[in-house]
C-alpha cells in the first residue's frame, strides 16, 4: 500500500470512508486479531483518491481523468457564514467580525478533496479542523473565538496547501472557548516514530532469545520450563503492542488469537504463542509442541526483516498509545486470548509497559498541548501498580480469582486510563502547515 | 404508573440558568470528562420549555378513579427541586436501572463523582447543545439523539444503598436508619450478583435512545469512579385500551397507587423526614425499593384467566376489584366479609386490606416492565422491575412484603434481584449536587 505512505492527517473519528479503503487494501486483514484500526481506514479523502487510482476505482472526489464539475455554488441550506475554499481560494468570504461563535458554511469550489482548518495567527493554535471536505461539497463548522486574528489553512488533497488572508475578531468574548491546539506536523512525529521503531528493533533478539528457550524446553521435554519461559517471551511480545499493524502476518504467526469456536489445542489453525500455550497447559505431548514452538521462533526472525520496511505511518504512534490499552480490554480484560495459561493480567502488565513506552516517545509533542498529560501518566501508572499487585513471584492471579471488589477496581482503572489515552491520539493527528507541505 | 387523578406535579418551565459551576481539577476515579469546563453551562442554557400535548394537564387535578393517558407527558422535568425528579414524575415509557459500585477511592473522591454525576444529569435532564472539547478530545457526546441533545422528558433519579456507608467514605454515621441489604423473603430466589449496590441510578424518558444516550454519558463521565454491578432496562406499555397500564401477566398494576397530586398523602406516605432515628439530611428523600421479579409467563399462560383473577382479586379485562363494576372502584372488602369474592389470600387483599391501621403502610409504586430474553431453557425472562418509593422502609415496603408471603401468586413469580436504596433528596440549586448534606 505505498499509496497510502504520503497519507495527509487522518481523521481518527472519520470512519465514514472506511469501505472505500478497505476496498483497496487486501494483503494485511488476514490474520485472526481484528486488532486495530488499520492506517487504510482512517486515511482520508486524500488517500482515497490515491488508492482508487491504483486500484482503478472510480472516485467521484476526485483524479485526474475523472474530472466532476465543481457546483457553481455553495448549498445555501448549510447554515453559516459562507466561506469559499479550493485549490485556488482559501476562507474567501469571511471578513472576520466579532468575537464569539463563529459558525462557517465551507463550500468547496474545486475537483479535489481537502482539510481546512482555522488558525489563530499568533498562537498558531488551530481551532476548527474539517476533514475530508469533498470536492463540491459544502459542510458547517463551528467553534467559540476569543478575540484576535486567525486565517484559514486549506489542504486540497493533491495541490499545493493555501493559506488565506488574516481576519480580525474584534471585542470582548467572556464565554467559554473552544479548545484549540497548536498542529502536530507529519515531520514532528516523524522522530517518535523512528525512536519507536529503534525501540522495537532492540527488543527483538531479547525475544528471539526467549523464544528459542521456549522451542529448547520442548525439545528436551521440560514442560515446566516450557512454561515459565513462555510466560517471560509472551510478555516480551506484548510490550511490543504498539506494533501490530506494523508486523502484520508476522503478528498472526507469532501471536494470532484463539478461535471460538475450535479450542485452540485441537486448532490446527492457530499459530504461535497461543497455540503452544494451548498445547502445554493443556498437557499435550512435548513432540506435539516442538513444532508451533519453533515457529515462533522463525516467525520472529522474518518480523526482524520485515520491520526494515515498517508499515507504520505518523499518525499511528498517537492512535496505538489507547489503542494497546483498548485491545488489552477487549481481548485480555475479559480472558478472550487465555488458552490455558490463566496470565491474562501478565499480558495487560506488559501492554500497560508497551503503552508507557510508546507515550514516552511523543511526550515531548503533548506537554504544553495535552492539559491532562500528568494526570494521564499518573493514572496509567497507577494502573500498572494495580495490576502488578496481581504478580505472586511469577504467579498471577488467574481472572477469576479476583474478588468482585478487585475487578471493578481493575476495570474502573484501565477504562479512566483508556479515556485519558483517547485524548492523545486526538492531539497527535498530524496536520500539515504552512511551513510544512510536505 | 400513572396513578388514578396523577397529574404532572410538575410545571414544566424554562430550565433554570447556566448548567452550574463545573470544578476545573479532577482526581480520585472521576474523569476529566465529567469536569467539562463553562462550554456546558452556556449549552445547557438553552430553554426546555416546550411541551408535548397534553403535558399540562396535571394543574387541575383530575378525580381520583378517572385514569390518564400516558403516551404523553412533558418535554422536560425542572431537574432542581425538594425532592428528586422521577418519584412523583408522570411514568414515562422507557427506564433503566442501573446500580453500581463506587471505584472511586475515598472521599473526596466520592464527592467529586457526586458532582460530576449532577453536572451532567443537569445538562442532560435540560437537553441543549453538547459541550465542545475542540481539538483536545474526541465528542464529548456520543451523539446517539443528534447534534442537538432534546431533555425527552429524561429524569436521573440517584439512590444510594447500605453498603456506601461502610468505612469506606466515612459516612458511617449518615446512613438512613433503615437502609441495609435487600432482605431475602420466604418466596424469593436471590441471585445476589445482580442485588445491591453503592448507588443506583434509575433513569427515565419517553424514549428508549434517550435512556441509552443519558446511561453511556454518565457512565462515560465517571468511568474511573463507577462500575456496574447490576443493570436492568424497563418500558411501560400504553394503556390496553385505557386506564392503567398493563403488566405482563396482563393485568393492570398501580391501580391503587396513592395519589402524586396530594401533597399531604405524599409527605405521610413518600418523604422521608429528618429526626428520631433518621439523620437530617434525609429530608426530602423516600426509600427506594427496586425488586426485579421475574414473571413465568409460560406457565401462567396456561392458567385459567378465572383462577388468574381470582389470585388478583381484580378482574383482567378492566382491572375492576372483583367486588365493583369498573378499574378505579374501591375494593369492598367490608361487604366481601367471608372472601368469598375476593378470596382473603388475594394480592390485593393482602397487599391492601384498606383499615385504619394498613393506611400508612401504602406506598407509591412506580415499577416497569422488563423483556430480557430467555433463559437456558429457552424460557422467556421476563417480568416486573417493581419499583416502590416509601416514608419509611420497615413500616410499610416490608410489612406488605411480609404479608404477601405464599400469596397464592408465588407460584408464577419469581424476585431475583434489586435492593433496597434511598433516594436522596433534590438538587436544590446551581450550586447543589446529589448527596451534599451527607457529607456535612
Amino acid at each position: 500500500m505505498k499509496s497510502t505512505e504520503n497519507a495527509a492527517p487522518a481523521d481518527v473519528a472519520d470512519d465514514g470512508t472506511a469501505a472505500g479503503q478497505d476496498g483497496g487494501s487486501t494483503d494485511e486483514q488476514v490474520d485472526r486479531r481484528p486488532l486495530w484500526r488499520s492506517p487504510k481506514v482512517i486515511v482520508p479523502i486524500a488517500a482515497i483518491a490515491a488508492i482508487a487510482a491504483v486500484v482503478g476505482i472510480k472516485a467521484g472526489t476526485g483524479g485526474d481523468d475523472d474530472a466532476v464539475a465543481a457546483a457553481p455554488h455553495a448549498d445555501a441550506s448549510v447554515p453559516g457564514t459562507p466561506i469559499t475554499v479550493g485549490t485556488d481560494v482559501c476562507g474567501q468570504g469571511w471578513t472576520g467580525g466579532k468575537a464569539g461563535r463563529q459558525t462557517f458554511a465551507l463550500w468547496n469550489n474545486s475537483i479535489e478533496g481537502m482539510e481546512v482548518y482555522l488558525q489563530d495567527v499568533a498562537t498558531r493554535k488551530v481551532y476548527l479542523d474539517v476533514e475530508a471536505l469533498g470536492a463540491t461539497a459544502t459542510r458547517s463548522a463551528s467553534a467559540d473565538l476569543g478575540p484576535g486574528t486567525y486565517r484559514f489553512f486549506c489542504i486540497p488533497e493533491e495541490s499545493e496547501p493555501l493559506t488565506g488572508p488574516e481576519e480580525k475578531l474584534t471585542g470582548t468574548y467572556d464565554g467559554p472557548v473552544t479548545a484549540g491546539v497548536v498542529p502536530i506536523t507529519p515531520n514532528d512525529l516523524a522522530p517518535a516514530l523512528r525512536s519507536y521503531l529503534d525501540w522495537v528493533r532492540g527488543q527483538l533478539p531479547t525475544l528471539k532469545r526467549q523464544a528459542q528457550a521456549v522451542a529448547d524446553d520442548v525439545r528436551r521435554g521440560d514442560r515446566d520450563a516450557a512454561e515459565r519461559d513462555w510466560l517471560t517471551a509472551h510478555r516480551t511480545y506484548e510490550t511490543l503492542g504498539a506494533a501490530y499493524d506494523a508486523f502484520g502476518d508476522d503478528d498472526t504467526a507469532i501471536n494470532a488469537v484463539p478461535s471460538t469456536t475450535v479450542p485452540a489445542a485441537q486448532d490446527d489453525q492457530l499459530t504461535g504463542f497461543h497455540r503452544v500455550e494451548a498445547l502445554l497447559w493443556s498437557g499435550a505431548p512435548t513432540a506435539r509442541i516442538r513444532q508451533p514452538a519453533a515457529a515462533i521462533v522463525t516467525a520472529v526472525g522474518h518480523l526482524r526483516a520485515d520491520l526494515s520496511t515498517p508499515k507504520l505511518q505518523t499518525q499511528d504512534i498517537g492512535l496505538r498509545a489507547h489503542e494497546i490499552l483498548e485491545n488489552a480490554i477487549q481481548f485480555e480484560l475479559t480472558g478472550r486470548t487465555d488458552a490455558g495459561s490463566h496470565t491474562n493480567l501478565a499480558t495487560i502488565d506488559a501492554n500497560l509497559t508497551g503503552t508507557a513506552r510508546t507515550l514516552s516517545f511523543i511526550r515531548p509533542l503533548l506537554v504544553g498541548r495535552d492539559p491532562h498529560l500528568g494526570e494521564t501518566e499518573r493514572d496509567l501508572a497507577a494502573a500498572q501498580r494495580l495490576v502488578k499487585s496481581f504478580d505472586h513471584g511469577g504467579r498471577w492471579t488467574p481472572l477469576d480469582r479476583l474478588t468482585r471488589g478487585q475487578r471493578e477496581a481493575l476495570d474502573a482503572r484501565l477504562e479512566e486510563t483508556v479515556e485519558l489515552l483517547s485524548q492523545v491520539a486526538v492531539i497527535t493527528d498530524p496536520r500539515k502547515t504552512a511551513g510544512e507541505t510536505q | 404508573m400513572t396513578t388514578p387523578g396523577t397529574g404532572c406535579p410538575f410545571h414544566p418551565s424554562p430550565a433554570s440558568g447556566p448548567a452550574g459551576s463545573p470544578s476545573t481539577s479532577r482526581d480520585r476515579g472521576v474523569s476529566r470528562r465529567g469536569l467539562f469546563g463553562g462550554a456546558l453551562g452556556a449549552a445547557a442554557s438553552a430553554p426546555a420549555a416546550v411541551l408535548l400535548a397534553g403535558a399540562a394537564r396535571g394543574d387541575s387535578p383530575s378525580p381520583s378513579g378517572s385514569g390518564v393517558e400516558v403516551t404523553d407527558g412533558a418535554a422536560s422535568y425542572p431537574f432542581h427541586g425538594e425532592h428528586q425528579a422521577g418519584i412523583l414524575t408522570p411514568q414515562q415509557s422507557a427506564a433503566a436501572y442501573v446500580s453500581f459500585d463506587v471505584t472511586a477511592e475515598d472521599r473526596a473522591g466520592l464527592r467529586e463523582l457526586l458532582q460530576t454525576l449532577t453536572t451532567t444529569a443537569r445538562f442532560l435532564t435540560s437537553g441543549g447543545t453538547p459541550p465542545d472539547d475542540g481539538l483536545l478530545a474526541t465528542a464529548w457526546d456520543n451523539g446517539v439523539v443528534g447534534p442537538e441533545v432534546a431533555a425527552d422528558g429524561l429524569t436521573v433519579t440517584a439512590s444510594v444503598g447500605s453498603s456506601l456507608f461502610d468505612d469506606r467514605f466515612g459516612l458511617a454515621k449518615a446512613k438512613p436508619a433503615r437502609l441495609r441489604p435487600m432482605d431475602e423473603f420466604p418466596n424469593d430466589a436471590l441471585d445476589r450478583s445482580i442485588c445491591d449496590g453503592d448507588l443506583l441510578l434509575q433513569l427515565c424518558a419517553h424514549h428508549p435512545d434517550t435512556v441509552n444516550h443519558a446511561v453511556r454519558q454518565l457512565m462515560r463521565t465517571t468511568r474511573g469512579g463507577l462500575q456496574v454491578r447490576w443493570r436492568q432496562d424497563g418500558f411501560q406499555s400504553p394503556p390496553r385500551p385505557s386506564g392503567t397500564p398493563r403488566n405482563l401477566l396482563g393485568f393492570k398494576d398501580g391501580t391503587a397507587n396513592p395519589s402524586v397530586d396530594d401533597a399531604k398523602l405524599m409527605d405521610d406516605l413518600v418523604w422521608t423526614h429528618g429526626g428520631g432515628a433518621e439523620p437530617a439530611w434525609v429530608e426530602g428523600g423516600s426509600y427506594h425499593v427496586v425488586r426485579k421479579i421475574r414473571m413465568l409467563v409460560e406457565f401462567w399462560d396456561r392458567v385459567s384467566v378465572r383462577e388468574q383473577e381470582t389470585m388478583f382479586g381484580r378482574d383482567k379485562a378492566s382491572g375492576a376489584p372483583l367486588t365493583g363494576a369498573e378499574e378505579f372502584d374501591d375494593p369492598d372488602f367490608g361487604k366481601d366479609a367471608t372472601g368469598e369474592v375476593i378470596r382473603f389470600d388475594a394480592h390485593i387483599r393482602l397487599a391492601n386490606p384498606r383499615t385504619v391501621d394498613t393506611e400508612k403502610q401504602r406506598f407509591l409504586r412506580r415499577s416497569f416492565n422488563y423483556d430480557a430474553g430467555t433463559d437456558p431453557n429457552g424460557q422467556l425472562d421476563m417480568g416486573l422491575v417493581f419499583t416502590a418509593f416509601n416514608q419509611d422502609l420497615e413500616r410499610q415496603f416490608v410489612t406488605v412484603q411480609k404479608r404477601l408471603i405464599d400469596e397464592p401468586l408465588v407460584d408464577y413469580i419469581s424476585p431475583v434481584g434489586g435492593g433496597y436504596f434511598f433516594a436522596l433528596p433534590g438538587v436544590r440549586s446551581e450550586d447543589d449536587w446529589f448527596g451534599r448534606e451527607m457529607f456535612t
